[in-house]
Formats: C-alpha cells, structure tokens, sequence
C-alpha cells in the first residue's frame, strides 16, 4: 500500500493537468529532443574543457589551476540546484497533502499518516530523481577538472566532497522551495489563498528565472571566495563550495564559515518543511479542509454587498463593448489567479530583465552607455515571447464550451481587440517605461525620444506576437514541440540579438537629429498602424480556433 | 480546420438551407429534422426528429451511448451535424447561426466551468458573451446568486464549490438572457432535495411563459414530473415518442416498459446475479 501511493503520487508530480492526450505526446517527444540536444552539447562542453584544464596542467603555478577550480565547483553546485528548484517550484501544488488528496483517500481505508508519509517519499523520490540526472550529467566535467596534477587531494575524495555537498545544496533548494510554499499556504489569507499563493510562487520563479543570467557572473563571486566579501552570505552555492572544500580538507577560515553557513541553513529549511508537514497533518481539518465563509467574517448588511458586486461588475473601463469586457476581465482574473500562466509571464519576461542586468553588472564603462539603447529590446523580446507562452497555455480545455456556444462574428473582432490591447500594454507599455527609467539612471534625466520609438518598436513587434492569433487567450488545446527546442532556441537568440541591434540603431538615429526622429517615428507609427488594421481585419473574418494543430508542412531548416 | 463551407462553427451538410415550399411547412417552436452524425464509420445520430413546441418540456430519454449528448451538443452548436437542419420558429440555423445560438440557454451534463473565478466573475463574463448590457448585469446577476443560494460563497472561486453549487451557477449562466429554448443535459445530477425541487418548480413555470425546454436524462421520475411529450432514442435512431400524460393512465404501460420495449433492453436478472455472485466470491 505505501510503496503503491507513493508511486502514485510521484505519478502525480509528472502531470500538470493542463495538456491533453495529444499534447503531452508531444510533450514527451520534446523533452527527449531537449535530452538529445543537451547529451550533445555535452560532447561539445567536455571537449572545450579538456582543452582548457590541459593548458591549465602545462602552466608553471598552480595558482590559476586552483582558481578555475574554485569557479568550476561554484558552477557545478550551483547549477543542480537551480534546476532543482526550478523543478521543484513547477510541482509545487503537489508539495503538500491538499484537499483532493483528502476526497480521494479519505473514504478508503488509508491512515492520514499514511498519506502524509507517502506524499513527503513522493516528493523526496521526484526530486531524488531530478538530483541524481542533474549531478550524472555534471561527472564529465567533475572527472574532467579533477584528472590535473595540480589538484592538492586525491581525486576519489574530490568525486566524494563534491557529491556531499552538491545533493546537501540541492536538497537545500529543495527545502527552501517547499518551506516558503508550505509556510505561505498556512499563513496567507484562506479567503484570497488562491491568488496570494500565485503570486508567491510567481515570485519565487521570477526570482529563480532572474538568477539565471547570473550564473555568468560566477568569476566575481570566485573573487569574492578569495577575498572573503560579506556578499557571499547572498550567495547560497557559495555556502556550499565552502562545505565542501572543508569535507576535503582544503578549508580557509573564510571556507569553514560558509561551510557552517550551509549546514545550518539546510537543517533550518528542512526543519520548516517538515514543522508544515506536521501542522498540516494535526489540524488538517482547519487548515485546509474548513469552508471559507465571508458571511461571517464581514459586517455588512444586504444593500452595500449589493454594491460591492455591482462595482465588481462595472469596475472594467465602462467605455468598451461587452465583448471587449468579457475576454480582457477574463484574461486579467486569470493572470492574476493561475500560477502557471502567472509564472510563465512573469518568468519569461524576468528573463529579459536578467540579461539586462547581467550586462550592467561588471560592465566596462563603455558597453554601460550602450545598454540604455539596447536593453528594452531584449526586455521586449521576452516580454513579446512570454505573453505568447502564456496566452497559448490551455487552462481548463473542457470549460471553452462557453466560448463556442456564444461565438459571434459580430462582437469578434472586439474579443480579439481585448487581447490586443493587453499584449500591447505588456510589450510597448512596459518596455517604453523601463526605457524612460534606465536612460534616466545612465544620463540623469529622461529621454522621452528613446522612450517613443521603444514605444513604437513595440507597437509593431505587436504583430510579431499575434500575426497568427484566432484564439481566446487559454481556451485552445496545446501541443508544444512543433518545432525542434534547439532550432527554435538557436532561431530565438538570433533573433533577439538582430531585433535589439535594430531597436538601438533606431533609437540612435532618432536622437541624432529631429528631422531623422520626425522620419522614423512616422514610419514606425505608420507600420503600426497598417500592421493594426490588418489584425483586426483579419480578426473580424476569421473563426475563432479551439484546437491546436501540427503544421501542415515539415519543418525547412533552411540551412 | 476549418472547411470553406463553415459557418460559424456549423457546416453546410448535405441538408442545405431549404427553400420556397419546405420553408413555408415549419411550424413556431424548435424542430430538428434527419440530424445525422457521423464519426468515421461510426453513425452515432441516424436522420433524428422531433420538434418542440411553445410551452413544453420535450423529455429525451434513452441509455448510455445512445446518442442523448450528441444531439444536445449539435442543438447547442458544440458539433456540427453531419446532416439534417435545424429550425427555430421557421428559420432554419444557418440563415443566422449566430442569432439561433443566442436565442438558446445551455446546461451541460459536466459542471465544466472555470474554477479559478467567482461565480459573480463567471456570470458576468457570461453575461456580457451573451451581448447583455452593465445595467442589466448588475441587476441579475447578485439577484441570481441570492436566489440560487449562492451568496455566501459569492467571494469564494468556484473551485470549492460542491457539484450541486456548480450546476446552479450553471443554470444562471444558461438563463441569465431569458433564452427561447433551454437545452439541459442530466441538470438534476449534484443537487440536493431542495435545490431539485426548485428546479423542477423552476422549469415549468419557465416553459408555461412560452419558452421551449429540451431536457435530457435518463431518469423516467423526472420525465414523468416534467415532461409533457418524451422521445426515446436507441443507436442513434428515435424508437418511440409519447404524450407523457396517456403514460399515467394505470391502463397503459409505463414508461420504464415502454422504454425497456423499445430500447430491446434485455432481462438483466441473470447479470445481477453474476454480478453478486462475483461480490459473494472470497
């Protein structure tokens, strides 16, 4: 019976509701290609290295070798564990015993404890397997780095120190992720629990997301490990690389402190998580499964409850149509309340963010001044890329009849209209005001000129994102992986990079004088326009698309 | 994807818009006529009529696998027919499909709605799909949620609604436009006593003001309370049609003989026994 439910629900971890039959086939199909990919840039990865610890073993000190070690190991703790909460973030609504555990076990008969038990084995199996992938994959590089003759301990007790204190960092992600869930899932408000819990968990991803164009800046914090800076406390793979230089003997007083640092925190996390697991487990029944009842809690009579729904009703703009109303109160209610979507968002666009700032940090003074001109248009890019993500993403597929049984040529075209204007606020409004504020960081005062023609790139890069939309956002099936990941990865970054070199050329060119300003803001206001025009054209004719398709055509990799 | 030919979510079958004399025979109230539906070979609705007229409860009764919910799902606009036609009040559907769907109120067998809103967010957004104005919304929509019981959980996502909560936010959805012709799919399944008993209460006076309701079970006590005409279907094809009230009279056969007769149900004595003769086995 345990070994049964806690496969059951380490099944249940794999399963995010959201796909259809068809679309997790061809989930399944991705994630192989995405393994294929990634075992061949492994290859790749392993034979750079090799070259470069080779050239490291012929130079006359080892002081080089020892420092790119430091960075290696930093990298190679730091790297599973950021995979690991990643992963463990996108199960997170499995983490904990929840109310539908409770329906379906509660009538058998199946102690509580039991449950209980076997959801913690579910999780620790999952993200067990996770660990074990993640580290296997890193053995090359280990074996790689280690086979040197400057390393100052033998390579058996390195394979052993790494491993130690690699699966302790990853289970600190682990804990960490399920602690601040747990914690914020018994201490948030039951009556706005489901939008409160969206909103932690988006910023938990947010904050992993932005992390990931950090890793690039890995060799400072190396420097910080030298130096001994007090920012390595902010630096949890730090703690670790502390842990496990001491394991092997090859401690500094700077490297003993962190290593105390490391366990503390992992016993500090793992001890919340399993405190949750047992407050979860006493009061259950108040926790989780007591109806909310507002009734109760609120002093209002009959007539200004009346009002609050009337407000709630009419508090979207009174000046659109019905249609218009409809589709964008249901996009934001959604955005606001489904994680998944929320995160998706939220993440995607962060990630724009992140390159931004990874370029800013460390940067020379001159590659400073260009990122005022450069850095909206990757914050747009993703921005565009993460809307499209997350409008795409199915949410309850067997819901949407509402939309067929109400499809109307008529109002159409004022449903689309709605998704329009939130894609647009999210891809030129956003970028536009990060524009006005980095150009007054870098310069001290705005440039409202820079901030008009991001504003405009971002009006027509619109198009880019809906070129092709028939759908109201979230009613369509998904089948991911039309395209090979590391074909639409590769197209994806070549694209970035033209689309911001052609984004700052134009922001220069509209700051070098006011008759190239005046010229290119009317061709981008007019390519806008056009580009409009020809959606809602487009819209208004087109019926609206339920169902998700493979292209009709192979893909042409035009090499 | 879809065809040329397709309307709005409806396909131009085989039956096309009729024309001149055909046109002139319908009748007021809701008809459907050679309603055929095909899944490859597999016909899962054989040429279906019947007709709905003012101020009735058309009970649609037949067993599983039936065809019930296809034909509730073509009447909606769910699926398209493979052929026949349909026809409000003398127009047929296609003429405007669009003008046809907002004329009916839907209540699926599956409580499948959006469980991330409220129920006053759900049946705003509903509401304003259906075309009604803020004016009116405001109005009906917490006049529905205090008379359907709903009000104290009108804070709460429909997440944690019971089934029975669900199928009451359902049906305020499929009123909340005071449509001509009311489609229900098993309504009745998840409600308690009371909320059954409103319903029921809820369904006849609705129909005695002229509307049309075409209620799908299979449930004979609620076809015999409800209905005033049932139509049995078996494989796809309609097997018997009834006035309900010459069913009451203790002289002719029930409607569960009835359909048992004309659904070829067999005699599922010997099956019981096999089955608890299976439950008995140690």
């Amino acid at each position: 019976m345990i070994a049964r439910l806690t496969f059951h629900f380490f099944r249940a971890m794999f399963d995010f509701g959201i796909l259809s039959e068809a679309g997790a086939d061809s989930f399944r199909h991705m994630m192989l290609g995405a393994v294929g990919g990634v075992i061949a840039f492994g290859f790749l990865v392993t034979r750079i290295l090799v070259g470069r610890y080779q050239m490291l073993a012929a130079l006359p000190t080892a002081a080089p070798y020892h420092r790119a070690l430091l960075g290696d190991d930093m990298l190679m703790i730091g790297l599973p564990m950021l995979l690991v909460a990643f992963v463990t973030l996108l199960v997170s609504q499995s983490l904990f015993p929840d109310e539908r555990d409770f329906r379906i076990l509660g009538p058998l008969p199946v102690a509580r404890s039991t449950v209980f038990a076997t959801k913690l084995a579910g999780l620790l199996l999952f993200t067990g397997l996770v660990i074990v992938i993640a580290h296997a994959s890193l053995v090359p590089w280990l074996l790689v780095s280690s086979a040197n003759h400057w390393l100052d301990h033998s390579v058996l007790l390195r394979i052993i120190g790494w491993a130690v204190a690699s699966v302790s960092a990853s289970l600190f992600a682990v804990f960490a992720v399920a602690a601040l869930v747990g914690v914020s899932r018994l201490t948030l408000s039951r009556a706005h629990l489901h939008a409160l819990d969206a909103l932690t968990r988006s910023g938990l991803f947010a904050a992993l997301v932005l992390c990931i164009p950090l890793v690039y800046q890995i060799a400072a914090v190396t420097s910080f490990l030298l130096t001994g800076s007090l920012w390595l406390v902010l630096v949890p793979p730090a703690w670790f690389v502390g842990l496990q230089r001491t394991l092997v003997g090859s401690t500094t007083p700077v490297l003993f402190r962190l290593a105390v640092m490391a366990v503390g925190s992992l016993v500090a996390v793992a001890s919340i998580t399993v405190g949750v697991y047992l407050l979860l487990f006493r009061h259950f029944e108040r926790l989780v499964l007591q109806p909310v009842n507002r009734s109760d809690t609120t002093d209002l009579d009959m007539a200004t409850r009346t009002i609050s729904i009337r407000r709630t009703i009419a508090s979207n703009s009174s000046w659109a149509t019905p249609a218009f109303r409809a589709i964008a109160a249901f996009t934001m209610t959604t955005f606001v309340r489904s994680q998944l979507h929320q995160s998706v968002l939220v993440g995607l666009s962060v990630f724009g963010l992140g390159i931004a700032f990874n370029s800013i940090l460390g940067a020379s003074p001159r590659s400073l001044a260009r990122a005022p001109y450069w850095t909206p248009f990757a914050f747009m890019f993703a921005s565009g890329l993460a809307m499209r993500s997350s409008l795409v993403l199915p949410l309850q597929h067997r819901a949407n009849w509402i939309f067929k049984v109400t499809e109307d040529e008529a109002t159409r075209r004022d449903q689309f209209r709605a998704v329009d204007w939130l894609v647009t606020a999210w891809v030129a409004g956003v970028p536009a005001v990060w524009a006005l504020l980095v150009w007054w960081l870098a310069t001290g005062g705005p440039s409202p000129i820079a901030a008009l023609v991001v504003a405009l790139i971002g009006l027509v890069s619109v198009h880019a994102v809906l070129s092709d939309w028939r759908r109201i956002p979230f009613t369509c099936s998904y089948l991911p992986g039309k395209r090979f990941i590391f074909y639409s990865l590769t197209v994806g970054i070549l694209a970035l990079g033209a689309f911001a070199a052609i984004g700052a050329g134009l922001v220069r060119g509209a700051q070098s004088s006011s008759t190239s300003a005046i010229v290119i803001v009317a061709v981008l206001s007019g390519a806008a326009w056009m580009l409009r025009r020809r959606r809602l054209t487009m819209w208004s004719r087109a019926p609206l698309m339920f169902e998700d398709e493979f292209p009709d055509q192979p893909l042409r990799l035009e090499l | 994807m879809s065809s040329p030919a397709r309307v709005d979510g409806l396909a131009l079958s085989e039956h096309s818009e009729p024309k001149g004399p055909e046109r002139a025979q319908r009748v007021e109230g809701f008809e459907a006529r050679g309603l055929t539906k095909r899944y490859g070979a597999f016909l899962a609705l054989d040429h279906v009529d019947f007709q709905i007229r003012r101020r009735e409860i058309l009970g649609y009764l037949g067993p599983n696998g039936s065809g019930k919910s296809t034909t509730v799902n073509t009447v909606v606009g769910l699926i398209e027919p493979s052929a026949g036609s349909l026809w409000l009040d003398g127009r047929h559907m296609l003429e405007d499909p669009v003008a046809y769907k907002r004329r009916i109120g839907y209540v699926p067998e599956e409580p499948h709605l959006y469980t991330h809103m409220t129920a006053v967010e759900y049946l705003t957004l509903i509401g304003r799909l259906r075309g009604l104005t803020e004016s009116v919304l405001i109005e009906k929509v917490p006049a529905f949620l205090q008379l359907l019981s709903l009000w104290d959980s009108r804070y709460t996502t429909m997440a944690a609604y019971s089934k029975g909560m669900r199928q009451r936010v359902l049906l305020a959805a499929a009123l909340l436009h005071n449509p001509d012709l009311l489609v229900l799919d098993e309504p009745f399944s998840g409600l308690d006593v009371p909320a059954g008993l409103l319903f029921r209460t809820l369904l006849r006076l609705f129909a005695s003001e002229g509307h049309m309701v075409l209620f799908s079970t299979h449930r004979f006590d609620m076809v015999e309370q409800l209905c005033s005409r049932v139509v049995i279907l078996s494989a796809g094809r309609i097997v018997a049609e009834h006035d309900v009230a010459s069913l009451r009279d203790p002289q002719s056969p029930s409607l569960e003989d009835v359909f048992v007769r004309s659904t070829g149900q067999e005699d599922f004595t010997p099956l019981a026994r096999k089955i608890l003769t299976l439950v008995q086995q140690t």
